[in-house]
């Protein structure tokens, strides 16, 4: 019988695929589809699978749907870039707008695990004011989350995750020391540093969820490089290898190839199970609770394919903003070439960072910030930038992609401000589950070009003092997603509250990146997950008080 | 143009432990597709290979990449990017117009089919499409700029630096797992990395790069 | 545009034949010396003469000198200890010789200085097992130069090393200490030359005295210097166990037993009554033990890490290093040979 985790899924008979042990097993408890259980989560990711495991371990039933695959990494990652584009979410959606988005790689994933399978481990906190943007900083939107209350919650995920980072950090209020040492900055990552002291601005080794040192069944990092086409290591401290295992421990199961169609509500308007395809046929779960964990694009495409007489708009809509205020964060980049040979391919992609530009606000003129990274793009990510980024082709192209072991680049993170119009909607083309797929619209406003404007002269002159020459610009990228089912104290000016439970049905809960109001300038997934701890805690909280 | 990494070859390393197993399979995979298009007609597969050899040239010296049958391929197996512009038709339908629209440009302006073109005169065509200033009714409204940014050069691309061959021309470590690499610094190689010419000494890398294990 | 004027980066190849062959061979020289000093125990080979020195006659009533050691038959102790310590010494010096051989490998020989770390090493050892096999009173003068030679590269490698560190980008970050050249590795080969000159010094004494070094007593001046490399050690190790996060609660055992001898010999180098002490010297055993011990846990260390053995041509490079523990192993020797000094010489 084919293992091929692309059809069948792993994830049943009493077990699931140990992700430590070649061929392994760990046994998982299962639930029967007309037993009703405490939570039914929908996708496994950054949001779902970190909610799914501290349910667990409190006591909670818990079902966790994924759309796709359960990986064995040490078994199913090959070394390749083209295979590993398994692990992203490759089913159609439109992109429009004045600027359109790329999705797959850069953000979207279809693994148990979600996108963190191929992330790249960035693992940045929110500068305390974002919490507060408006009334502090004055754009975007309050979170309705006190920064010392995250500041808890990620101490908690950097443990589990044993983030790696430097001994000591330039930027932000103090905090526990990371809970293992740095890793070795590459020659790309020296750039940025040599860069960074000819700018007089600091940078850092970059906080990593990869290990520098063995942790349980983790060996260290390898620096093989691929790590944004999954970790065939293990040193990748992804939730596929971390929360997941304790949440099967605790007796959450998860089910695989599942691909969510519904969240079904009862006559009374509360959330009643999701409707799954599974193995060739749709499936009812029931549920107490719905977490629906899709990310910014999958969470909204639900609620709103889960319209029903009584919410025509869509789930948890009455405020109309599911679907609106979608952030992605700007993803700019200028590159060089250098006599020293690079190699960036070797070691994470982004050994090196400064966080300047988001705790400097003089000599700005624009809201938010941005961190710039270093970079080490494998073949085929560089020639299509390349290509895409200058429009090169034919021997122009070859004779670049030549110099390959000799470019360097800095790349920033950057904070895009909400706007209702950035959107989520349901386009009239059908997937092959029968489910309209999602349109997605996004227009720069005139912040984000100045905050890119800003970083890409910034960081030019940074390359250029560091030595590199030859130096262009790409214009047009971005990354991450959030703000499509934002959190707010206002039932009419957000979607969820700040237990990320949604204003309209007691029992739906929506806990991924869709929740934040607005993105900051760093990476999202220690927030994510920090957001997901919060959470559980104050679901414990509220059962306790017979609030549920 | 001399080999900036001579006598360099990923597929050397196949049994070191920079492979393993299932990379084996997949890069064995790849390089045992056919070379006839299963998806794409022999028309649309002639006009394919042309294009192909403009927007990657490939030396003449050494066993050619077949592109097209690995573009013919993401085709046959429908394998999209999870996303496409609203102008855009879907993946097969937009590489079947593209084709045809560009081999009518050729014959209406040129009086040839695209692949009997010069190559200067092919390179001609593309650039008007890459600026979008092709638009016969061939294209059925589908923007040739639009095309060419993302269909055309961005499948093309990726299925050149798909294969090892390419990697050998540039450089790169292939895979790497379990073995990654220990020597991150600048001018710093592991003697399982690709060893760079110098001006005056090709010899001494062709050397090295024998050794690469 | 090709880098027509970086220098050609050599890699250096050393197959795995030669590796082994290296390895293989510095391992040997290991063994001889531990084993030499058995077996010249065992012998009593033509015994010297020597005079016994005789003890005053207690006149008044001063306080009772301790009752010699029974001096075995043969040897005089500046002979006995001065081959103890150039076992020491060579036991050091293959710790040194196998580390500094890899870890400038991993920096692929960049500056041609790289070689000399191996060269002086390896001539330790040679002088160490010559030292261990002479049994004569004299210093030897083609061993002296050699250690001094050793001890003097040692320095200079500090000083390539502290320029190594300070010039990457960050200056002496905590990042630079744990990646750039080890700050203390080349003190390593500082001490084992020191430890054989001392060797030499102790010799050359006169067998009816209590021996001198340079003026001090040998006893209390080896183990200042054994006391004091061991802790130097202690730091480099912290400093890399600390980068490796203490992942292992093993890792604790070198930044704790090995401190606590240190600290026990330097308390008796600061007594004068030459009575036996019991502890300092299982303590030393236990911290030359734990030099042994700590290649198997480096080993496991590398076994644990991606690919394991059969990925050695990464791991045994980036993983634990494995000739680096048995450094405590001659430095204990070498504060072993000291404590044998001070308690056959009340105040030696």
């Amino acid at each position: 019988m084919s293992d091929d985790p692309l059809l069948v899924p792993r994830a049943r008979h009493g077990r699931a695929p140990d992700v430590f042990r070649p061929g392994g097993w760990v046994p998982m408890q299962q639930y029967r589809e007309d037993e009703e259980v405490d939570f039914a989560i929908v996708g496994t990711g950054a949001g779902g699978g970190t909610l799914a495991c501290r349910l667990a371990e409190a006591g909670f039933s818990v079902v966790a749907v994924a759309s796709k695959k359960k990986w064995r990494p040490l078994e199913d990652f090959a070394s390749d870039e083209t295979e590993q584009t398994k692990l992203y979410w490759t089913d159609e959606r439109i992109v429009d707008g004045a600027n359109p988005l790329q999705l797959g790689s850069n953000n979207s994933g279809k693994s148990v695990g979600g996108s963190t399978v191929h992330f790249a481990m960035v693992s940045l906190r929110f500068r305390p004011e974002w919490f507060k943007a408006r009334s502090k900083l004055g754009y975007g939107a309050d979170w309705p989350i006190d920064w010392q209350e995250m500041w808890h919650y990620y101490d908690e995920v950097e443990q589990a995750l044993k983030i790696s980072g430097p001994v000591r950090y330039p930027w932000g209020p103090k905090r526990p020391r990371y809970p293992y040492r740095p890793h070795e900055v590459n020659a790309a990552g020296l750039v940025l540093a040599k860069g960074a002291e000819a700018m007089g601005i600091e940078w850092a080794p970059t906080p990593l969820a990869t290990v520098s040192a063995p942790r349980d069944l983790s060996p260290p990092c390898v620096y093989r490089g691929f790590c944004t086409s999954g970790c065939s290591t293990n040193a990748k401290q992804s939730v596929l290898i971390t929360w997941l295992p304790r949440a099967l421990a605790a007796g959450a199961e998860i089910r695989d190839l599942a691909m969510v169609g519904r969240v079904a509500v009862n006559d009374a308007g509360r959330a009643i199970g999701v409707e799954y395809h599974r193995e060739g046929r749709w499936r009812f779960q029931r549920a107490r609770n719905v977490v629906v964990a899709g990310y910014a694009i999958e969470t909204p495409r639900l609620l709103l394919n889960s319209a029903t007489p009584r919410y025509p708009d869509g789930l948890a809509n009455s405020s109309g903003l599911v679907g609106k205020n979608l952030m992605v964060q700007a993803n700019q980049a200028v590159w060089g070439v250098m006599d020293d040979e690079i190699r960036s391919y070797k070691g994470p992609p982004s050994l090196a960072i400064t966080e300047h530009w988001n705790y400097e606000d003089r000599g700005k003129d624009f809201f938010g910030g941005y961190a710039y990274m270093s970079q080490g793009p494998l073949p085929t990510l560089w020639a299509n930038t390349e290509a895409s980024g200058r429009g090169l082709w034919g021997q122009a192209l070859m004779t670049e992609m030549e110099k390959y072991n000799h470019q360097v680049g800095l790349k920033i993170v950057g904070e895009m401000i909400p706007q209702e119009r950035n959107r989520v909607t349901l386009a009239d083309e059908k997937d092959q589950y029968g489910l309209p797929i999602s349109r997605v619209t996004y227009s720069w406003c005139d912040n984000d070009r100045r905050l890119i404007a800003h970083s890409l002269r910034f960081m030019g002159q940074a390359l250029e003092a560091a030595g590199a020459r030859d130096i262009w610009r790409q214009e047009d990228d971005t990354c991450h997603m959030n703000g499509t089912a934002r959190m707010g104290d206002d039932p009419r000016r957000s979607v969820v509250n700040a237990d990320c439970r949604s204003w309209d049905i007691r029992n739906l809960w929506i806990c991924d990146g869709s929740v934040f109001p607005t993105v900051g300038g760093v990476n999202p997934s220690l927030t994510i997950q920090a957001i997901a701890c919060r959470t559980a805690d104050r679901i414990r909280t509220l059962a306790a008080r017979g609030e549920l | 143009m001399a080999e900036r990494y001579p006598g360099y070859d990923v597929l050397a390393k196949r049994h070191t432990p920079s492979w393993n197993e299932q990379t084996r399979r997949v890069i064995d995979a790849r390089l045992a597709l056919p070379r006839e298009p299963r998806f794409l007609s022999e028309d649309e597969f002639r006009t394919l290979v042309a294009i192909a050899a403009r927007v990657v040239p490939q030396p003449a010296d050494r066993p050619p990449i077949p592109v097209a049958a690995l573009v013919d391929h993401k085709l046959e197996k429908n394998h999209g990017d999870g996303y496409r512009h609203a102008a855009l038709p879907p993946l097969r339908e937009a590489w079947r117009r593209g084709l045809g629209a560009i081999d009518q440009e050729a014959r209406e302006a040129h009086k040839q089919p695209f692949h009997r073109l010069d190559a200067p005169t092919q390179d001609a065509v593309l650039k008007a499409a890459q600026e979008g200033r092709l638009a016969g009714a061939a294209w059925q409204g589908m923007p040739s700029a639009l095309f060419f940014s993302h269909r055309l050069l961005r499948d093309i691309v990726l299925a050149y630096y798909s294969h090892p061959t390419s990697w050998n021309e540039i450089g790169f470590g292939g895979p790497a797992s379990p073995r990654g690499y220990v020597r991150m610094g600048f001018n710093r190689r592991d003697p399982w990395e690709a060893a760079e010419a110098r001006e005056d000494d090709e010899a001494a890398a062709r050397q090295e790069n024998k050794r690469v294990r | 545009m090709r880098s027509a004027t970086l220098p050609r980066e050599r890699v250096v190849g050393v197959t795995p034949t030669g590796g082994a062959a290296l390895g293989g061979l510095a391992l040997i020289g290991f063994a001889a010396l531990l084993l030499a000093r058995r077996s010249a125990v065992a012998k009593t080979a033509r015994p010297l003469a020597r005079v016994v020195p005789k003890l005053p006659e207690p006149t008044r009533a001063a306080r009772p000198l301790p009752e010699p050691r029974p001096q075995p038959p043969g040897l005089p102790a500046a002979v006995r200890v001065g081959r103890r310590l150039n076992q020491a010494s060579g036991v050091l010096a293959v710790a040194v010789l196998l580390d500094s051989a890899v870890e400038h490998y991993r920096g692929s020989f960049e500056n041609k200085a790289m070689i000399s770390p191996l060269v002086s090493s390896a001539l330790s050892i040679a002088a160490s097992l010559h030292g261990v096999a002479d049994r004569r009173v004299a210093a030897h003068r083609a061993r002296d130069t050699v250690y001094a030679v050793a001890g003097l590269s040692g320095f200079v490698g500090t000083g390539f090393h502290l320029y190594n560190i300070g010039k990457r980008p960050g200056g002496f970050s905590w990042l630079n200490l744990f990646y750039a050249a080890p700050i203390g590795a080349p003190m390593a080969l500082t001490l084992s030359g020191m430890l054989g000159f001392l060797a030499e010094r102790v010799r050359d004494n006169d067998p009816s005295e209590a021996p001198l070094v340079l003026g001090f007593p040998a006893g209390r001046a080896v183990a200042a210097l054994a006391a004091g490399g061991i802790l130097g050690t202690v730091g480099e190790v912290g400093l890399l166990h600390f980068r490796g996060s203490f992942q292992n609660p093993a890792m604790f055992l070198p930044v704790t037993v090995p401190p606590a001898a240190a600290v026990l010999l330097g308390c008796c180098a600061a007594r004068r009554d030459g009575a036996p002490r019991l502890l300092t010297r299982w303590w030393l055993r236990a911290t030359a033990l734990l030099g042994i011990v700590g290649v198997g846990f480096h080993a496991f260390g590398v076994a644990r890490a991606m690919g394991g053995w059969r990925n050695w041509s990464q791991n045994l490079l980036n993983g634990p290093p494995l000739p680096a523990p048995p450094s405590f192993t001659g430095l204990s020797l070498a504060g072993l040979a000291a404590l044998r000094l001070m308690e056959e010489h009340a105040d030696g």
